[in-house]
């Protein structure tokens, strides 16, 4: 055989292969789109993994919907790492025609770039006899970062989370009857509860977005939502110096000067110290309302999950944080219209119900039914006139990462005082937005 | 059989090859030569398009403001000003450098301390494989032992208790997690490179240490006259391989701190690749895309000047035996 022969044999046998591959690659187009004979398919990548309990009710969810208009859905249980993956596919034509996360991460991947669609069609559809705009309390839309440019909500939350100094009603049955009304009283609280020889607070001092609860609680009960966001992105750094902030800071000082938090929270792994306070090591524990799951199996028998809310300010009108989880629609998805159908069906009673009663998360319909542990948390979010995001909706680049967060965690660890934290805050956040240009 | 002899086949190949050589290449010469663009060509394309081209468009996208989404603004060198002039990434190129040489040297030096114990130890065998083990274990194994064995109520403090130490150190207090890491590092990649160094030492023929039994040399005078220089370019291969690992390491500085992967592992402790990581993916911010890149795009280029240098530094006439 000549050697010309050899290479033509050796080319087709590297094209051959190449087409090979290609044809994988289109047999799995062909499949998925081969299934949309009655009716459209939407790809979905949740949020959620196979097993958890939101993903169980969201599929069966899913399946109602799939039955009653004939739509297929395609979903990825991606899990949380789903936002961060769409950001490079937007690039590309591997989108997903919805998504779910909470506000905060869909924000950054979508909202704040003008990468979504508005949900008008969704809030629009009736639902139950109602618009789904009637559906969603007017004080969760009125949160600014979920609306684009054009006004419209580009998000439509399903759930939502919230916080709570949790505790057991078991143990502490007063508490739930009776909270701390202020500041004051919650340090008479810790003080009383000291002097009882208990172990007030519980903290997983590694987690910083734990830690700076309570320095962003403080200043916004005192100073009124948006006022951590006002502080973070003064560029003169000027507002720093405002009395309040060094007030809420000295809050902060206080549990650690006081020494009401649980020996070794500085020097510990999430989630050790909640373990501790679930065991019954520590009576109080500030934290999410995804408490009452995330320390279930680990609880001491007969453990009764309550909660009070972050005291409050006399002067200052009631309020609850609200982090929602939704859906949102990328602006290149290919099916948009049966995904705004999608979206608006998962607001129906009974997969609300389910939320609040299987996933034992906090469904975002005011009338949806609730478990038991959450009944403070729903009914501070329901009283409250003013809602507020985690972090006070901070979205700048890396200031949370990289400039507040570990100054906080000096402050919440004992490594610095109040004052130092104020200054050293001012100085990071000139620099930050000198940094930005 | 000496050594000379071996040489001299090696380097001076037979003079009927070169004859042939002059008249254009034997056969065998001419078929390879052939054969090279449809055997290289799919690699070398495979290698531009999965590895070159998305280098350039790092370098691109490190000149631009960008979200990973929407519109990109062409800032010029605005991010690398930015990211140099963040006293953080300072901190994180320090600590990676403090990885690179300080875990770097101990390694070393402990690899070829054990190659002298492990050359003529009883079972040296299963000694090799336990030194190697670590290295199999995933990093984040790592990150939830350091729970177990340093929480405030872990397995070190209920050891200590009973020893009447009442008020231990805090272990895990943020300021002691890069130490930990730095050790732990050791403990893992020196199995690694003793494996290989041992893999040199092994090809070393055994007359040279009876020679050295016979003139008395200590075990050091062999390591410096025998050992290091018949494994210098096995040497050589593993610090270039360190070099480049080193300036990588990522997960188990992610596992470490910072709740094993559910939040961010304290600043004390980031190296570049956190750094850039954290500043494109870590979902609490608005991803700064360009700022990460640059990030990026600067250990690459710490990478490849320590490389070339190594190189340099590491030159010698290879000996051959």
């Amino acid at each position: 055989m000549s050697t010309k022969s050899r290479i033509v044999r050796t080319l087709a046998v590297l094209a051959g292969a190449s087409m090979a591959l290609t044809a994988c690659g289109g047999g799995g187009t062909a499949d998925s789109s081969s299934g949309a004979k009655d009716g459209g398919t939407v790809t979905y990548w949740s949020m959620w993994k196979v097993g958890e309990a939101q993903q169980k009710v969201l599929a069966s969810a899913i399946a109602d919907f799939e039955k009653e208009t004939g739509n297929k859905v395609d979903v990825q249980w991606q899990g949380r790492t789903n936002t961060k993956k769409i950001i490079p596919a937007l690039n590309t034509n591997n989108v997903p025609d919805i998504i779910d996360g909470s506000n905060a991460n869909l924000d950054i991947a979508l909202g704040s770039t003008g990468q979504a669609l508005p949900m008008t069609d969704a809030y629009n559809t009736e639902i139950d006899g109602k618009k789904l705009s009637e559906l969603i309390p007017a004080k969760f839309a009125a949160v600014s970062n979920i609306k684009g440019k054009d006004g419209q909500p580009w998000m439509v939350p399903y759930s939502l989370t919230s916080d709570g100094i949790w505790f057991n009603a078991e143990k502490s049955p007063d508490l739930v009857t009776n909270p701390p009304a202020s500041w004051d009283d919650f340090i008479s609280l810790l003080d009383k509860e000291k002097a009882a020889g208990q172990t007030p607070i519980a903290a997983d001092g590694d987690i910083a977005g734990y830690n700076a609860y309570w320095f962003v609680s403080s200043l916004i009960h005192s100073e009124g939502p948006g006022s951590f966001n006002k502080i973070a992105t003064d560029k003169t750094g000027a507002s720093w110096d405002s009395p309040a902030v060094l007030d809420a800071a000295k809050k902060v000082q206080q549990l650690v000067d006081g020494k009401y938090l649980i020996d070794g929270y500085n020097a510990s792994k999430w989630p050790a110290q909640q373990q501790a306070w679930a065991t019954g090591g520590a009576d109080l524990l500030f934290n999410g309302s995804w408490i009452p799951t995330e320390t279930g199996t680990y609880a001491a028998p007969g453990f009764k999950y309550a909660s009070f809310a972050f005291p409050s300010v006399a002067s200052q009108p009631s309020m609850a944080r609200a982090d929602f989880t939704g859906f949102a629609i990328p602006k290149n998805a290919k099916n948009p219209a049966i995904a705004q159908k999608l979206a608006a069906f998962l607001m129906n009673k009974k997969n609300q119900d389910d939320m609040g009663t299987v996933a034992k998360v906090l469904p975002v319909r005011a009338d949806a039914a609730i478990s038991p542990e959450l009944t403070a948390v729903k009914k501070n979010i329901d009283d409250a006139k003013e809602i507020y995001l985690g972090n006070d909706g901070v979205s700048a680049p890396g200031y949370l990462e990289k400039n507040f967060n570990p100054t906080d965690d000096l402050l919440f660890l004992g490594k610095i005082d109040a004052g130092e934290f104020v200054s050293k805050m001012k100085a990071e956040t000139i620099a930050y937005w000198k940094a930005q240009g | 059989m000496s050594a000379s002899t071996l040489k001299r086949t090696r380097r001076n190949p037979a003079p009927a090859t070169k004859s042939e050589q002059g008249r254009g290449g034997s056969s065998i010469e001419r078929q390879r030569r052939k054969l090279l663009v449809p055997f290289v060509g799919p690699a070398f394309l495979f290698y531009t398009v999965l590895f070159i081209v998305p280098s350039i468009a790092a370098v691109w996208i490190s000149l631009n403001e960008w979200a990973g989404s929407g519109p990109m603004t062409f800032v010029g060198f605005k991010n690398y000003v930015k990211v140099f002039q963040d006293p953080l990434f300072v901190k994180s190129f320090g600590n990676t450098l403090l990885l690179l040489f300080v875990v770097g040297a101990a390694i070393f030096i402990l690899a070829f301390a054990m190659t002298l114990v492990l050359r003529d130890m009883a079972a040296k065998k299963i000694a090799r494989n336990v030194i190697f083990f670590p290295h199999l274990i995933n990093a984040l194994v790592f990150g939830i032992l350091a729970g177990f064995i340093f929480n405030p109520g872990g397995m070190v403090n209920s050891l200590l208790k009973p020893l009447g130490v009442t008020e231990p150190p805090a272990w895990l207090a943020q300021d002691n997690i890069f130490p930990l890491i730095m050790a732990t590092m050791v403990l893992t990649t020196t199995g690694y490179f003793t494996t290989i160094i041992m893999a040199g030492v092994d090809r070393i023929p055994p007359y040279f240490y009876e020679d050295c039994a016979l003139a008395g040399a200590t075990a050091l005078q062999r390591l410096r006259y025998v050992i290091l220089p018949l494994t210098w370019d096995v040497f050589g291969t593993c610090a270039v391989l360190w070099t480049i690992s080193s300036v990588k390491i990522f997960e188990i500085i992610w596992v470490f701190g910072g709740s094993s992967g559910a939040g961010l592992p304290p600043t004390q402790t980031w190296s570049v690749a956190v750094y850039t990581y954290v500043t494109a993916f870590s979902g609490m911010s608005t991803p700064a895309y360009g700022a990460a890149t640059a990030s990026a795009i600067i250990s690459l280029a710490l990478v490849t000047v320590l490389v070339v240098l190594l190189r340099r530094a590491m030159r010698r006439d290879a000996i051959e035996f």
